[in-house]
Formats: structure tokens, C-alpha cells, sequence
């Protein structure tokens, strides 16, 4: 009988950290001299190097294309021990669909895990995300045993939801989300099965897409089990299978050790959201990461209570995973990343929280829940390791989401539904000693590209009408963030495309500054309908804007129905020249503005990095706006009544609190809060909707 | 026939390799001249004069070709001396160059410092911000204006640069490779406003000239490199060829490019010299491996800070789907791959205690100064060196000849306090780990150059070139599963070698998309124009220049490459198209063939997939001119036994540990001829290198006098078993 009870299995994700040592895995460490296992960890990290290269090439998606790209070797019991990426997360969290297959499928005898087979997943439950991050593994067999798992994971830009692009702002369950598989197997014998790819592709509105990127990681993991058994057959099974286990544990050592060498301390971060999908409402993830001896605990108590018909929520393992971006990139960039770092971490997720969800609830925005939580997680992490290593006390890079959002048919006549690659353009956060990268990646998809223009207009049917630095996208502060870039886009060869956006951070900040620096603004959308944005090009008599800011001046000489929508925009049917206006935003400051050096400031000035007014309002600089010349008296005088004004504004702490307990939020922004001001004080007090899992 | 000159600059020395009549060849070595590269380039053309007997005016009367791999343009790169330039690009798009794609921070850097998130930063721009306009103009993806240019517009525009003290422009508009009318007009319009008669005149390099590809981040960085180390390198040639003159050469001075050619120094773009030394190396390699037997080679030069690797298939040098990074820029230029990684002699052993005391090799070297502790100027820190010297590999007192004398003590000293003690091993040991740590990433970084490409690296042969090459290479062959070994005759000026006996070639590309195999409508294109005239364009391009070197239309060769993908694949692969111009629809299915098998070759046939559509994206002409190649000096076969002169002695190694220090063979390579055989272990001397021959590996010499290694323990190296129907 089959170990499914076609539900989801709920303990199989619980299993993030290390398995248990097998007797198999023990007695292979016998035989492992050091040297071998330096050179052993050297090789694997270039094979998974290789398995991320060609899965990059081959694919097909934006994400795919630009290198949003997790590839990962795995043991036989689905630990990931090798990764090679910018975007851990997937990679941590694919060892999840592998511990399912070995759970369920190995023994299946109308499944089974064999030599040639391939699995595929795409079930948020199991992926951690959403339905648009897809995965493929394949089991690595020498002989008929079974040395290790290989596989990648990326996000596809469509996966058949009710909308396009493969978000669903409105969606009330998983029902919404269109494909959503718990580990299948979709080939045997070294050959997909072609009724399978047919079904994907039937249920997919950029079908290529669908099973190009699915190629693209079958392939990529072909090559990989080649290399891998090359090895095995220089070094034998039992070396490779120990060494693999044993990578996870000198990881968890040290990462123990890492963590025993900071100060012991309770670091709080409680994070505010301000979209649900597509309405505004207020919800909480509040954060505590509690630092004690060698390990880390990551507390999520008093965030908000899960979303019955709204689709923002996360699973659990979904916020781990992207703890994992924050421990792989910043917090232990000089460990190998795999899931035995998580043998130094414990985590604590409230019941029936929108970072804890349950049943089938839609997690189609979890990417959201999850990159506000990575935010808390930077803010403490940067106080956790200040005072033994200010340099890696960094702001947080841009952690909203600005992404816009497009499906239709392109100038080919092919259809194409997608995200465009500017979500890969953010800003990363301030620093103890320099300004964060203008225009650096994504933080959760570190050295990722945000594609030419060419590349991009080249098979999708708009046309950019800029792509510059947005002065108005960073945090400032005495390091300032990097800055995020703004687009303007204009459909263009089709009668119409259907576009629309996703994110958060619109109502305010998404992204805090740190130790006294300012936040990042809010972000939003600009359509014009019916625009005259062609007309004007043709005629070329007056200047067009050529950034966000030229956008919003009064001499914008764009006519047409101009709109201000949310940055989570459903996506609509826009005409042959209609505009889009979005930008994705910048990193968090660092420090106090006013702390700022004035020439820096002028620089930024100088370069169109910052404004005049942000040069004079908010860093106090006194400078003669032709010649950019520094008053400096003038300035030092200026900054000294700033900081007499602040004090005059003082108020001791109590008086403080007595005035702000009095403050609530409009109500109609609470209703998915929970009780104010926390949320657990009252759980669920939300209504369950009148017809769930609609 | 005269003399064929090749002088390839590099950090430390200055090569120079000189090809006559009768197979004379001579070599030199001289310091590279930092402050001025013609000082130590004019002293290695003293020194051949000398070697050759004539004085220096009579031997350069009587030399036909100088070619010449400089590294002056990049050095203007890296140390940013060249000019302040203006960039004038599409209004809108101001920031392209310092966006860089996002991702230009992380280009031409280690992967760990990508991997230190907290500390990444963006590389100092080569034009401030403050030098870009934008001017209002847009073309679409097809090529169609969509916003005319305004001349108004761009007189102000350039008026602004030309105040904020530009001294020259490079013009790169969106879409200008599919349509460079507006950057002509730009440029007309520049050159009215500052005509070339006027002191005021100022230099306009197109983008669409310079790299007429899609991608406007490479394809402007390219242009701005070129124009960026223009000057500073025609000012090099210039007084390179005048005091060549002055000294009796008369003809014009040639330059090594990086995509395997050379053109005279007045018909050549300045970013076409990045990097040409290595690929010189790798033509040489080439052409030798014509002479014995290799095909199929791995070109390896390992120095004292990096390890250049580069592959030759089938006896070709192709510019593969890689993205050539110049300093910290992307650029889109057709150059040959070499990659480098950071080891060589003088890597730094270190141990990482976080990770349980592990040893780690690099990539942190102590470069040429301080260098290795046993050079005796300061090292600190052990090294590679240190450690060869420690095992008995290297003699102190002949090292290179005897010219460099090392301290064996300093060597195990440091590796006793920095790596021994604290791992509990003996000297001998950690010396023994640090080498072989350093052969496996050599190895493996080989391995992958190979496997991503898509060849299988057991049927390649390996050229070991450099200065530690013949000492390292029977080691770190064996993790790339390699059997056989060329350590060249010259492999210690092997740039040189490659550049005197380089042809004269020039690769014209362009971007242009055709769905050949069309995914609507399931068909082939029927539109064979839309190849053959973007083609006869290239190939027009390519008659006119080589005509203007003196070149006739039947002397040239072209090879047209193809950049295919599926679908909407964003990556290319290349594909040599069997004919310059097609006939029908058939001739697009033979194309669509063509790519599949090369696809289904590198990425197994389960990845294809031609139902999705089949595109070409780019056109790669290759024009070169055919002369007849450079015989090499041949040497009399001698017995495979070693004249008894030839065994120095011999000199205890640790080869492993189980065995400790085993007396070992030493030969004398000057004293070895042709035809000799030497079974490992053994070391053999050069005055160049040091060729370590490890048990199980064979020495002989060819007829080049080449040293040929062998792996005659084959049946160590398994072949890997089947899987599936992936054999």
C-alpha cells in the first residue's frame, strides 16, 4: 500500500536540518583522509558550478535567464550538501520535495525511484514558495545504489493561476494558483515522458517556457550525475557518500562556532506589511532572534494571524529558507552553503500565523512574507554582529517586491507571459564605512542580472522608455543605500498586452534603515491610458521624461488617463501605447543623514544621485546650487540647529508611550491584523470568509 | 624569407622569440619595463640581434614581420590613465553603464569575495557620470525610428561635454546594431561642428562600428574600452615603429588580437589586444599540435600568481558563449576564452579553523615580491614554490638555470610554523598537502573549462606551459583524467613563439534574429535573404579591409559561425555553418540539424527541443589570410637511453608519504636528445623549467625537442561506467 494518503505530508517538512547519521554514511567516514575531503569539497562546489551554469544557459524564463538559479547536490536521504547559487533558498528548500520522493516513492512499487528517472515539484507546501518555483531531481545511482540526489530549482514566469504571470493577487485558496504537483515522476529510463510535458504545457500560457526551463534543469542534472559518477568511480561509492555527509557535518560545527563567538542577546525586529494582495491592510511578522551560546532561535510570536481567503501567507519553511539567503550571503558567506548551518539554528512559528500556514490557504504572495521576514532578519543580524564585526553590520538591501507583471502574445505571434528583470536592479543597504551598491541585484538572488533592454524588448512586444537610477529609491543616511532603478514602459508591435504588478511597500517603507539611518520609500505604480507617449516621440519638439522623477514633474508633457495604483496591481488589458511607470527601490541608510560628509553629498548632487531637496532637508548642506560649492561654517552651523532642534523635541520614554499607546491605525486597515497592537492577544480575530477554498 | 619577430609583454618579463631561415629560432627574456614598455622592448630586439650575430640595424633589415602582444591598453584599463571621454547615448538610458546589468560588480572578482555579500562593490567608472548625455532618439527592436533625432538636441548635448573637458566621444544608442543611422548622424554632426582641421577636433567611436551586437551594457562597454586605450596604445606604436625605424625595420608594425589573429597595427581596434598573450600561447599550442598529433589540446601557462587555461578542439581556437570581461567590464568582443584562475608558484597555503582546521590553497598569492619565503626577499607566508622545494622537486642551487638561488631552510621554516604544527604533520606532509591540494584545483577548474564546453577531456592532450608547468602538470593531469602531455620546447616564451608564427585574421560579426524553425507556424523560414544578405555584408567588410593590407580576395579563407539557441533560450551556442550562402528552406532545416546534434552533444538529446522554434541570433565571419607556415628546427632522433652526461645524480624527493624521501634520478634537459626516454620518478633541469616525472608517467623527447609525457599506468585511469543512454 502507498505510504500517501494523497494529503499533504506534514512531517516531511519539518525535516530542514541534517537526517540522522545512517550506519551507511558512518562507517564511509572511516575511509575519507583529510586531503581527500579538501579536494572532494573543492570538486563538488565546481560540479554544482557547472549543474548552475547550464541550468542558467538552457533556461528559458526571466527568472532563469538572469540567474535566479538554485542548483543543488543532495545525499541519499535528500540533505543538501552542495549548492552552487545566488538564491539559496530554493536550494535549501529543495531538499524538502527530495526527502518526499525517498519517503514516499522509493518503496512505491507503482513509483519507485530508479537509475533514469526525473521528478518534478512545483506544490508551494513542498518548494516553500509558490507555485511559480519549480524544481526537478534526479536520483544518482552507481550500480543499483543510490549515492545522492542533483537537482535545481527556479522560478517559472507562468504557472496557469487565474491571473498571468505567475502571482495571484486575488486569489481566496491554492485553487487559484493554477499547477501546483508534490513530486512526480515525469521521466524514467533517461526520456521525459512526453504525455506529461504535454499536460504541463497544456495548462501553462507560455508553454515554451514551461518546458524549455524544464529541460534546462534535466539537463543540467544529467551532466552533474555524469561528473558525480565519475567520481564515484575514481573514489568508489562509499567515499562519495561519506564525504557528502560529512560536508554537512563540519558545516554545523562550524557554524556553531561562528555563532558561540558573538555576544549573547535578544535581537527584536517586528516588521510591517501593507498589501494583502490586491487590497491594502496592515499585517505583522514580528521577528526576535534570540543568540545564546552556539545556537540561534528564531522566533516568530506576535506576527499576524493567517489570511483564510487573501494570498499572502508562507509556509514555515519558506521564511527558513530565505533565513538561509541572509545566513549564506552575509551572515556565513565564508561557509559552504548547505543545510547543515541549520544544526546551529532552532525556529518558533505560532499556529495558524500567515508565516505558519496551514491547509489550503493561497501562499501565492508568500515571496513577499518571506523577503519582509529575510528584512528583520538582516536588521538583527547587522546587530548581532556590529560589535565583533562592524563591517558586516550592513542595511538591508530592498526587500518589498516591485515586479512588473505581462502576458499576451509577442511580436512573433508567440504567446509569452512573464515578469520583466528589474526586480534584479535593487539597491543594497548602507554599511558601517561606504553607501550600499546602486543598483546591485536582488538580495535574494544574489549576482543576478537585470538584462539589457535589447534582450528584453527583443521577444517581448514593449518598448522601455527609460531605465535609469531612481534618486528617490534608496534610504539616506550617513552611508547611503544603493539606489533602485525606475522603468517606463510602453506596449508596443501588439494590439495589447496584459500588465499589471507585484510587490509591497506602497503605503510606506517596506525596507528600514539602520542605527539612525532613514528608509527606503514607498513604491507604486503610474499607468497612462490611452497615452499620447507616441505621438510625442514621433514629433520628438519637447523632452520626454527619462526618469521617474521627470515623471512626476509638472513639465511632463504626457497626456491620457493617468492612474495611481498599488504596486500589487492586477493585471489588465493595456492598448498598443499605453504607459507603465514602476520603480524598484533602493537599500536602507545607514547611520544619521546629518552625520553624512558633505562632499558626498555634493557628489551624489553632482551625478544626479540625490536631490537638491534631499541635500538640503534631509542632509542639511549648505552649498551654492550653481557651482555646488561647499559652505562649510554654514553647513556645520546648520546641522548643529538640527540636532538642537531634536533635542528640543526630546520627551522622556514613558511620556512618549503614554502619547503613542493612544494611536491606532484606521480600523478598516486591521481587519487582517489581528488584535492591535498584537496580534496574538487576541488570535483570529479575523471572520473565516463565508465560503472557503473558494 | 626573413625574420618573423613575436614579443609578448608580461607582468614580470618581457618574451621575445625570433623564427628565420633554415628552422633558426632564437629566444630572450627580458624585465618587462613598466614605466615604459618600448625601453625593455627595444632591449629584447638588442638581445636577439646579438643571439642571431648581426647587428641590430642588419637584423632588422632583414626581418619581415614584427608582431607584437601588448599589454599597454590594459594596463591603461586597470590603472585608469587614459583619456576623459563623453558618452553619449539615448536619453533615458544615462545610467546603462553604471547599472552594468546589476551584476557588474561581481564581474572579473574571485567567487569568494562574490560571496561576501556585506563588502561587494561597484569597479571605478572609466566615464563619471557627469560625462553621459542622453539625447532624444529611439529605435525599436526591429530597427524602425521611433522618436527621430533632433540636431538641435545633439549640438547642445555635445556642446555640454565638449565643456565639461571631453576629449573625446563614443556614440552607443539603443538598437544602433540593427540600425546605426543615428550614430552616423551623431557623428556627422560632431564632425561639422568640430571639423577634423580644427585643433578642437575630436575623435567619434560608434558603438555600432566598434561591436555591432545586441546588448547595449557590452556593446557600449566595448566601445568605451576601445576608445579609452585608443590613444594610449596608438601613442605606443607610434614611437614603437619609429624607433623600430630609426633601428632599419621599415615595414609597419603588427599586432597580436585576442581572437587569434594579427592585423597591422594601423588597421587594428585597440580592445581587440586585451589579453592576447595566453591566445597566442594557445596558437602556438595549436600549430605545434598540427606537428604532433594533438588535435585536441588543453592549453595550460602556469606562472607564479595565475593558471591561464585554454581549449583547442579539432585544431581550432573558437571564441566560445562566454562573456570576455576586460579589468571589471563586460564587453561583447569575438576574443578567443583563456581563463585565469589565482594559482600558481607563488599561492598561498593558509588554514581555515572554521572549517576544522582545513587547508586551503589561494587563492591569495605572494606574487613576484615578496614572493615565495625560499626567494629570500621577505615572504612570509608558505607557498606553492616553498612547498616544491620542501618535497626536493626544485634544486636551490638550479633553480631556472641557477640564475634565482633558494633557500630551502625559509621554505620549510614557514610551512613548519604555518601549516605543520598547527595540523600535527611533519613538514615534509604539509608540504606534500599544499601541493596537491593546489594540483586538484588546477585540475578541476581544467576539467570544467573542458566539460562546459561540452568535449570529453580524456581524449585532449595537455600543452604544460609556464614556468611551473612541467613541474605540476603530470599531477594535476591526473584529475582531468589526461594520459598525455606536451611541455613545448619554448613553453617558457611561449607567447612569443605563438605571436612570430601568427596569421593574419580578423573575425566581422552582427546580431540579427531569424527563426529559422518557427514555433507558430511549425515551419521552416522560407526567407533566405535575410541570411545570405547580412553575410555578403560581413564578407564585403572583410574583402575591403584585407585589400587595404594588401590582400587579395583569393588569398583569404572564411569560416562562417553561427549563434543558435531554442527558442527563447537566452544563451547561444555556436554552430559552423557548412556554407556562406543558402539556396532554400532545406538549407535552414541542414542549419536547424547542425545545431540540434551540437546541442544534443553538450547537453544531451533529452534537453532539445526544436518544437519551441530554432533561432539564429548571431553571424561570425572569420577571414583569414592563407601563407604557408613557419618550419620548425628538427633534431636527429637519438637512442632511448640517456647519454650518461645527461644523469646528474641524484636527490632525495618525497614523492608520497607511505614512501617518504626516495632517491631520485636528476637529468640534465640541455644534455637529453631526441629520441630518449625517461621512466618515472625522475626530475629533469632545464634552464626554464623543472619537469617532474612521477612513477607511472614516461619522459621522452621529440624530435622538437618537446618533452612528450606519458601516463604508462593507464589502467589507473577507469573510464567512467555507462549510465543510461547518456554513454
Amino acid at each position: 500500500m502507498t505510504s500517501s494518503y494523497y494529503g499533504r505530508d506534514e512531517e516531511v517538512v519539518q525535516r530542514l536540518r541534517p537526517e540522522p547519521m545512517t550506519a551507511e554514511e558512518e562507517a564511509a567516514q572511516a575511509g575519507i583522509e583529510d586531503i581527500d575531503f579538501d579536494i572532494f569539497r573543492h570538486k563538488m562546489h565546481m560540479i554544482a558550478l557547472e549543474g548552475k551554469e547550464t541550468t542558467m544557459k538552457l533556461g528559458a524564463s526571466t527568472a532563469m535567464r538572469w540567474g535566479d538559479v538554485a542548483f543543488g547536490i543532495f545525499t541519499a536521504q535528500g540533505d543538501l550538501a552542495i549548492c552552487a547559487t545566488g538564491i539559496y533558498h530554493h536550494a535549501v528548500l529543495g531538499q524538502i520535495p527530495i526527502k518526499y520522493i525517498v519517503k514516499h516513492w522509493r518503496d512505491e512499487p507503482s513509483v519507485g525511484v530508479r537509475d533514469g528517472d526525473a521528478f518534478f515539484y512545483n506544490d508551494p507546501f513542498y518548494g516553500g514558495v509558490h507555485a511559480a518555483d519549480m524544481g526537478l531531481a534526479i536520483p544518482v545511482f552507481a550500480g543499483n545504489r543510490l549515492i545522492c540526489f542533483v537537482g535545481a530549482a527556479v522560478h517559472t514566469g507562468e504557472c496557469g493561476g487565474t491571473e498571468p504571470g505567475g502571482t495571484v493577487q486575488n486569489a481566496k485558496s491554492k485553487y487559484y494558483e493554477g499547477l501546483q504537483m508534490p513530486p512526480i515522476k515525469v521521466g524514467e529510463k533517461y526520456a521525459l515522458r512526453e504525455d506529461l510535458l504535454n499536460m504541463f504545457a497544456a495548462m501553462n500560457r507560455d508553454p515554451r517556457t514551461m518546458i524549455l526551463d524544464l529541460k534546462a534543469r534535466l539537463a543540467a542534472a544529467r551532466i552533474v550525475q555524469r561528473r558525480i559518477l565519475a567520481l564515484v568511480n575514481e573514489k568508489g561509492a562509499d567515499f562519495v557518500i561519506g564525504a557528502l555527509r560529512r560536508v554537512l557535518k563540519v558545516t554545523g560545527e562550524a557554524a556553531r562556532q561562528k555563532i558561540a563567538a558573538l555576544n549573547d542577546g535578544v535581537y527584536r525586529q517586528p516588521r510591517f506589511l501593507d498589501m494583502v494582495g490586491s487590497e491594502p491592510g496592515l499585517t505583522r511578522i514580528n521577528l526576535t532572534v534570540i543568540k545564546k551560546g552556539d545556537r540561534l532561535t528564531l522566533d516568530l510570536t506576535g506576527s499576524s494571524p493567517m489570511l483564510h481567503d487573501k494570498p499572502l501567507n508562507s509556509f514555515f519553511q519558506g521564511l527558513i529558507g530565505l533565513a538561509m539567503v541572509y545566513f549564506c550571503g552575509w551572515f556565513f558567506h565564508d561557509l559552504p552553503a548547505n543545510n547543515g548551518l541549520l544544526e546551529a539554528v532552532d525556529w518558533k512559528f505560532p499556529d495558524d500565523s500567515l508565516v505558519n500556514a496551514k491547509g489550503e490557504v493561497s501562499t501565492s504572495l508568500a515571496p513577499v512574507v518571506q523577503s519582509y521576514f529575510a528584512h528583520a532578519m538582516f536588521l538583527c543580524g547587522a546587530r548581532m554582529v556590529y560589535s565583533s564585526d562592524p563591517k558586516r553590520a550592513v542595511a538591508a538591501w530592498f526587500s518589498g517586491f516591485a515586479i512588473p507583471i505581462y502576458a499576451g502574445v509577442n511580436q512573433a505571434g508567440e504567446p509569452v507571459a512573464d515578469i520583466t528583470p528589474e526586480i534584479n536592479a535593487t539597491g543594497a543597504g548602507g554599511r558601517s564605512d561606504m553607501d550600499g551598491v546602486d543598483g546591485a541585484g536582488a538580495f535574494f538572488a544574489t549576482v543576478s542580472d537585470c538584462s539589457d533592454v535589447e534582450a528584453t524588448e527583443a521577444d517581448r512586444p514593449v518598448v522601455y522608455l527609460f531605465r535609469n537610477f531612481f534618486n528617490g529609491s534608496y534610504g539616506h543616511g550617513k552611508y547611503r543605500g544603493g539606489a533602485g532603478a525606475g522603468i517606463g514602459l510602453m506596449v508596443h508591435h501588439v494590439p495589447w498586452l496584459a500588465m499589471g504588478s507585484m510587490g509591497a511597500g506602497a503605503h510606506f517603507p517596506s525596507t528600514l534603515g539602520l542605527f539612525g539611518g532613514n528608509a527606503v520609500p514607498p513604491t507604486f505604480v503610474q499607468t497612462v491610458d490611452g497615452s499620447n507617449m507616441k505621438a510625442l516621440m514621433r514629433a520628438n519638439d519637447s523632452p520626454i521624461a527619462r526618469s521617474l522623477a521627470e515623471v512626476y514633474s509638472a513639465m511632463n508633457p504626457e497626456q491620457g488617463e493617468r492612474k495611481f495604483n498599488d504596486i500589487d496591481m492586477v493585471v489588465r488589458p493595456r492598448l498598443n501605447g499605453d504607459t507603465s511607470y514602476i520603480s524598484v527601490s533602493g537599500g536602507g541608510g545607514y547611520g544619521d543623514p546629518i552625520e553624512r560628509e558633505p562632499a558626498a553629498v555634493l557628489r551624489d548632487l553632482k551625478f544626479g544621485r540625490t536631490t537638491a531637496w534631499a541635500a538640503q532637508n534631509i542632509y542639511h548642506v549648505v552649498y551654492d546650487p550653481d557651482s555646488l560649492r561647499l559652505d562649510e561654517a554654514a553647513t556645520t552651523a546648520r546641522r548643529q540647529e538640527v540636532r538642537q532642534h531634536r533635542i528640543a523635541r526630546g520627551r522622556p520614554y514613558d511620556e512618549f508611550m503614554a502619547e503613542w499607546r493612544k494611536l491606532t491605525p484606521p480600523k478598516d486597515i486591521l481587519k487582517y491584523y489581528g488584535s492591535y497592537p498584537d496580534p496574538e492577544a487576541g488570535f483570529a480575530p479575523q471572520a473565516l470568509p463565508k465560503a472557503v477554498n473558494m | 624569407m626573413g625574420f618573423n619577430i613575436g614579443i609578448d609583454i608580461g607582468g614580470t618579463f618581457t618574451d621575445c622569440f625570433v623564427t628565420g631561415d633554415s628552422g633558426l629560432i632564437l629566444a630572450c627574456k627580458t624585465p618587462t619595463t613598466h614605466y615604459d614598455l618600448s625601453v625593455g622592448f627595444m632591449k629584447g630586439m638588442r638581445e636577439l640581434a646579438r643571439l642571431s650575430g648581426k647587428p641590430l640595424d642588419v637584423f632588422l633589415s632583414e626581418t619581415d614581420s614584427v608582431r607584437y602582444s601588448t599589454t599597454v591598453g590594459t594596463n591603461a584599463v586597470i590603472e585608469r590613465t587614459g583619456p576623459k571621454l563623453g558618452l553619449i547615448t539615448t536619453a533615458g538610458f544615462e545610467d546603462t553603464i553604471f547599472l552594468g546589468r546589476a551584476r557588474n560588480w561581481a564581474d572579473g572578482v574571485s567567487m569568494a569575495e562574490m560571496r561576501d555579500q556585506a563588502r561587494i562593490r561597484k569597479p571605478e567608472p572609466l566615464i563619471q557620470p557627469d560625462m553621459v548625455v542622453g539625447i532624444r532618439e529611439r529605435m525599436d527592436s526591429a530597427g524602425q525610428v521611433l522618436m527621430p533625432l533632433s540636431r538641435e538636441d545633439v549640438l547642445e548635448k555635445v556642446q555640454a561635454l565638449v565643456d565639461r573637458g571631453a576629449m573625446g566621444f563614443v556614440v552607443s544608442l539603443l538598437w544602433s546594431f540593427m540600425n546605426p543611422e543615428h550614430e552616423h548622424m551623431v557623428k556627422e554632426i560632431i564632425e561639422e561642428e568640430y571639423p577634423e582641421d580644427y585643433l578642437g577636433s575630436l575623435p567619434v567611436v560608434l558603438s555600432s562600428d566598434v561591436s555591432a551586437k545586441s546588448g547595449e551594457y557590452p556593446r557600449t562597454m566595448t566601445a568605451i574600452v576601445n576608445a579609452y586605450i585608443h590613444g594610449v596604445m596608438a601613442d605606443e606604436i607610434n614611437k614603437l615603429s619609429n624607433e623600430l625605424r630609426d633601428s632599419g625595420f621599415k615595414r609597419p608594425i603588427t599586432l597580436v588580437h585576442n581572437t587569434g589573429g594579427t592585423k597591422k597595427a594601423s588597421r587594428t581596434r585597440a580592445v581587440l589586444t586585451h589579453n592576447a598573450g595566453p591566445v597566442a600561447g594557445m596558437y602556438g599550442a595549436a600549430f605545434q599540435g598540427r606537428s604532433t598529433g594533438d588535435q585536441n589540446i588543453v592549453f595550460t601557462d602556469m606562472g607564479g600568481t595565475s593558471f591561464d587555461i585554454g581549449v583547442i578542439a579539432n585544431g581550432e581556437m573558437k571564441s566560445h558563449d562566454f562573456i570576455p570581461v576586460i579589468d571589471r567590464w563586460r564587453t561583447n568582443i569575438p576574443a578567443v576564452e583563456v581563463k585565469s584562475i589565482g594559482a600558481g608558484g607563488g599561492s598561498i597555503a593558509w588554514i581555515n579553523k572554521l572549517m576544522g582546521n582545513a587547508l586551503e590553497v589561494g587563492p591569495q598569492s605572494a606574487g613576484s615580491m615578496p614572493g615565495p619565503a625560499c626567494y629570500d626577499q621577505g615572504g612570509a607566508e608558505p607557498t606553492v614554490t616553498d612547498a616544491d622545494l620542501v618535497l626536493g622537486f626544485y634544486n636551490p642551487d638550479n633553480y631556472l638555470g641557477g640564475k634565482m638561488l633558494l633557500d630551502p631552510d625559509l621554505a620549510a621554516e614557514v610551512i613548519e610554523k604555518k601549516i605543520a604544527r598547527p595540523l600535527g604533520l611533519s613538514v615534509a606532509e604539509a608540504a606534500w598537502r599544499i601541493r596537491r591540494l593546489v594540483d586538484a584545483q588546477m585540475g578541476q577548474e581544467t576539467f570544467n573549462e573542458v566539460a562546459l564546453k561540452g568535449h570529453d577531456p580524456r581524449i585532449f592532450s595537455l600543452y604544460a606551459c609556464g614556468g611551473a608547468g612541467a613541474a605540476h602538470a603530470c599531477d594535476f593531469a591526473g584529475y582531468i583524467g589526461i594520459k598525455r602531455i606536451v611541455a613545448p620546447f619554448s613553453s617558457s616564451v611561449y607567447g612569443a613563439f605563438g605571436a612570430s608564427i601568427m596569421k593574419i585574421k580578423e573575425v566581422w560579426e552582427r546580431s540579427r534574429s531569424l527563426k529559422i524553425f518557427q514555433w507558430a507556424r511549425q515551419k521552416y523560414l522560407d526567407d533566405i535573404e535575410s541570411f545570405n544578405r547580412p553575410v555578403r555584408e560581413l564578407k564585403e567588410l572583410a574583402i575591403r579591409d584585407l585589400r587595404l593590407e594588401g590582400y587579395d580576395e583569393r588569398q583569404i579563407k572564411f569560416t562562417l559561425e553561427l549563434d543558435m539557441r531554442y527558442g527563447s533560450q537566452y544563451n547561444l551556442t555556436k554552430v559552423t555553418s557548412p556554407r556562406l550562402e543558402i539556396a532554400s528552406a532545406d538549407d535552414f532545416r541542414e542549419l536547424c540539424e547542425l545545431f540540434m546534434a551540437r546541442y544534443a552533444e553538450i547537453y544531451s538529446a533529452e534537453a532539445g527541443f526544436p518544437q519551441g522554434g530554432v533561432n539564429i541570433e548571431g553571424f561570425f565571419l572569420t577571414a583569414e589570410v592563407m601563407t604557408e607556415d613557419p618550419r620548425l628546427p628538427v633534431e636527429k632522433s637519438a637512442p632511448a637511453t640517456p647519454e650518461s652526461q645527461a644523469h646528474k645524480g641524484k636527490r632525495a624527493v618525497f614523492w608520497e608519504p607511505k614512501e617518504g624521501y626516495v632517491d631520485t634520478d636528476i637529468y640534465d634537459w640541455t644534455a637529453l636528445h631526441p629520441g630518449n626516454m625517461i621512466a618515472g620518478p625522475a626530475i629533469i633541469e632545464s634552464p626554464q623549467t623543472t619537469f617532474v616525472i612521477p612513477k607511472g608517467w614516461q619522459f621522452s623527447m621529440d624530435t622538437f625537442r618537446n618533452g612528450i609525457l606519458e601516463r604508462t599506468d593507464v589502467a589507473v585511469a577507469k573510464q567512467p561506467e555507462r549510465i543510461g543512454s547518456l554513454s
